[in-house]
């Protein structure tokens, strides 16, 4: 009894600071934000005035917050595709020891530890219409009629804030993938070698599944990076041309910080937690059992 | 285990977000149990407010405590500082603080609500100062303006420009007061347009003429900051629609009267830039660029003009190419219209005396001397830009200053954009609706079609305290 008791003193006093910060930090400000999405308040003054679930109601009804929305989404597919293929492709070239592999594993996380205002900035040098490197290089190679005011244009708006981010958040999901790789075990592949298994077909049946892991890692982290654009987009269009880029977060910073709505914005904030929670709980349910476990 | 672990990290960048704006509520403490109470607290009843202002301060004495933040843009706050550090010498008991920050607007907030805000506040344009008038947060300062100047003679308000002290009152009160302003326009090259021959267009018409004429050159007419739309609507879209319709429609317009956002005037002026857009004269790629990049094309004479205010000589200064030149412009008006064609359009920079400062008396006093003449003077002198302080302008004026000191001088009446600060998501709208229009995706009516019903929306919506352009 006595050494249970100690037991839990042990545990509970290396727990407790933990505890405690997580629970002032992330806790506290969630369930707070959960009560203030019933206010309407100005953030002016500590004048507040319950309307219960008034801002929700408004949300449901904004076609800019659906807009907002369904910009992360594309972001999401379309990053989770272009992003798990370009990983995986180059963590498989990072694991030769070739002149190309040895380049790559001194600058994939480059873009990584940029700022991601730097990012901002620099991609707009890119994509500049007047003297960007992009109208430049198309103009070169007499494309030139090609060329479009890419972050202005309706259409090309939202995928060139998506090549940003794809660029930038490559190199993490790229390390994932290629400690992946590195963790399946030789004795697997070299069996599936002497079975006869090569090339496409040997990372299909054998490699692809044994990255669930990391596959479940990934996929939560870009479901957390998508649900957290922000200063990519308001750097680069603040949302515009049209709203065409508006994610769910600029039109959080709009709503509080230009129109003073603070309870309408965090309502907007818990709606856009519960989908993040929604879909990270879905992946995880998706990848809830180790294929290989369950043969 | 692993569950948790990456629920915990999904939950974390969330609450990132949450935490900063969760400062907010917490410093309700203070006695605002009543606030809380649904139905108690009429927000935005302003009447109210003013009616029940503590004290009046007329800016009698200045000792003790006194402390002024400002907004830290162009023009510094080096210049509120030498001011209060001259007025400490003369005043021994007085103790001066002057801060600033390029983004005070978000110091101040949490102040704001926790009731321990500066004396003095210059809230910079990332504040929603008519938010603060809405919940009581600002002093009414009728009787300050109705007391002696600085120089203990004049009434205060009599040394301002009546126009621009207009800008700053609601409901027959004044909360804000006005300092610095800035007057929208367009700009040129003189040195370009004399080399080719060009006259500045002073209607529409010779715009579309002389337009031709520089396209021919290889040039673009017209660039514009894309990324920001306003800057269009406030170089374009409004002031025809005040030359045509007269500063009337843009009444109306502001007021959100029903209809005003699509009247024919309003159509026409829309249709007038489409009609630019359509004829080629903007830039090509304009739409995608942020205010420098356009500015900075306009300077490396890829364009011939651009709309802008004041601010456009010190804001790009750093950046000018050796040869290049600038110059005011009035936009071209639209010949027999029923605006005047000297009208000008300016913007002022609010100071306010917030309800809760602990030394309002002293903040008016040292604001007096802010804007007693010889000091005003100084300052068009030192930064380059005017102010509201009438007479302030017999100086010597930096060079880019001169043309546009020349048109204020000449203008019977001014108009300044009022809904922005009104109605920011409504202003969003108009911006968004432009955008569309310049991308060919609306129609100059649909546009107006747009925003109708975006002002409509805000009329009806009753969390949205409403304003009245006054006069």
């Amino acid at each position: 009894m006595k050494k249970r008791a100690a037991r839990t003193v042990f545990i509970v006093s290396f727990l407790a600071p933990a505890v405690l910060i997580y629970g002032l930090f992330v806790a506290y400000p969630v369930l707070q934000s959960l009560v203030l999405a019933c206010y309407r308040w100005r953030g002016v003054s500590a004048q507040r005035k319950f309307v219960g679930l008034e801002n929700f109601k408004k949300l449901a009804q904004d076609d800019v917050f659906w807009r907002a929305m369904s910009n992360n989404l594309w972001l999401l597919v379309a990053a989770a595709i272009v992003m798990t293929v370009l990983a995986v492709g180059l963590a498989h070239a990072m694991q030769t020891s070739g002149r190309v592999a040895r380049v790559l594993r001194s600058v994939y996380l480059f873009p990584q530890v940029i700022s991601l205002v730097v990012v901002a900035i620099l991609w707009m040098f890119l994509y500049n219409p007047s003297f960007g490197l992009i109208a430049g290089l198309l103009k070169v190679v007499g494309l030139g009629a090609w060329a479009r005011p890419w972050l202005g244009d309706p259409q090309w708006a939202l995928p060139a804030v998506g090549i940003v981010f794809l660029w930038h958040g490559l190199g993490f999901f790229t390390m994932l993938y290629s400690a992946g790789l590195q963790s399946i075990p030789a004795e697997v592949t070299e069996a599936a070698g002497l079975d006869g298994a090569v090339g496409f077909q040997r990372f299909w049946r054998i490699t692809w599944p044994l990255l669930w892991s990391v596959k479940r890692i990934s996929a939560v982290y870009i479901v957390i990076n998508v649900m957290n654009v922000f200063a990519l987009v308001y750097l680069m269009t603040q949302g515009g041309p049209d709203r065409r880029t508006e994610v769910m977060l600029t039109y959080l910073y709009e709503q509080a910080f230009q129109n003073s709505q603070f309870g309408y914005a965090t309502a907007l904030a818990v709606a856009n937690f519960a989908l993040a929670m929604l879909l990270s709980l879905g992946l995880m349910f998706a990848f809830r059992r180790n294929p290989e476990d369950a043969k | 285990m692993k569950i948790k672990a990456t629920l915990l990290g999904s939950t974390i960048g969330l609450a990132m977000l949450l935490s900063g704006m969760a400062c907010g509520p917490s410093g309700d403490k203070s006695g605002s149990a009543d606030a809380l109470k649904p139905g108690n607290t009429k927000v935005g009843d302003s009447k109210a407010v003013a009616a029940t202002a503590p004290q009046a301060p007329t800016g009698t004495s200045l000792k003790g405590d006194l402390e002024v933040q400002a907004f830290q843009g162009g023009y510094g706050i080096d210049f509120y500082q030498t001011a209060g550090k001259e007025l400490q010498v003369k005043n021994p008991s007085l103790k001066m603080k002057v801060e600033g920050n390029p983004r005070i607007w978000e110091q101040l907030r949490p102040r704001l609500v926790g009731g321990t805000p500066p004396d003095l506040m210059l809230p910079g344009w990332g504040m929603d100062h008519w938010a603060l008038v809405a919940e009581g947060q600002v002093l009414a300062l009728d009787d300050a303006i109705n007391s002696p100047a600085y120089d203990g003679k004049t009434p205060w308000k009599d040394t301002f420009e009546p126009s621009m002290l207009a800008l700053g009152q609601q409901d027959g009160h004044q909360y804000v007061l006005p300092f610095y302003f800035s007057m929208m326009g367009w700009w040129f090259d003189p040195n370009v347009f004399a080399k080719n021959g060009w006259t500045v267009p002073k209607t529409y018409d010779d715009l579309l003429t002389l337009g031709e004429k520089i396209k021919a050159k290889g040039m673009a007419p017209i660039t514009f900051q894309g990324k920001y739309p306003y800057y269009m609507i406030d170089g374009m879209l409004l002031p025809w629609l005040v030359s045509i319709g007269g500063p009337d429609a843009l009444k109306a317009a502001q007021n959100l009267e029903p209809g005003a956002w699509k009247s024919a005037a309003m159509v026409q002026s829309a249709k007038m830039i489409d009609d630019l857009n359509k004829k080629g004269f903007f830039e090509k790629g304009a739409v995608a660029l942020s205010h420098t990049e356009s500015q900075q094309e306009f300077l490396q004479g890829k364009a011939a003009m651009i709309p802008c205010g004041t601010w456009l000589y010190s804001e790009m200064k750093n950046v000018m190419p050796p040869t290049a030149k600038m110059e005011y412009m009035r936009p071209p008006v639209v010949k027999d219209g029923k605006g005047d064609a000297l009208t000008v359009q300016i913007g002022i920079e609010p100071w306010m005396v917030p309800k809760d400062a602990k030394n309002p008396d002293g903040a008016v006093a040292f604001y007096k001397y802010m804007t007693s003449l010889p000091k005003a003077k100084q300052f068009v002198e030192a930064k380059g830009t005017l102010t509201a302080i009438k007479g302030s302008s017999e100086t010597k004026l930096p060079e880019s200053l001169v043309v546009p000191a020349k048109m204020f001088k000449e203008s019977k009446a001014i108009w300044a954009v009022q809904y922005r600060q009104w109605y920011p998501a409504f202003d969003k709208e108009i911006q968004n609706a432009l955008t569309s229009m310049l991308n060919g995706e609306l129609t100059p009516e649909a546009f107006c079609d747009r925003v109708e019903v975006a002002a409509e929306k805000t009329r009806k919506d009753d969390s949205i305290p409403k304003h009245k352009v006054a006069g």
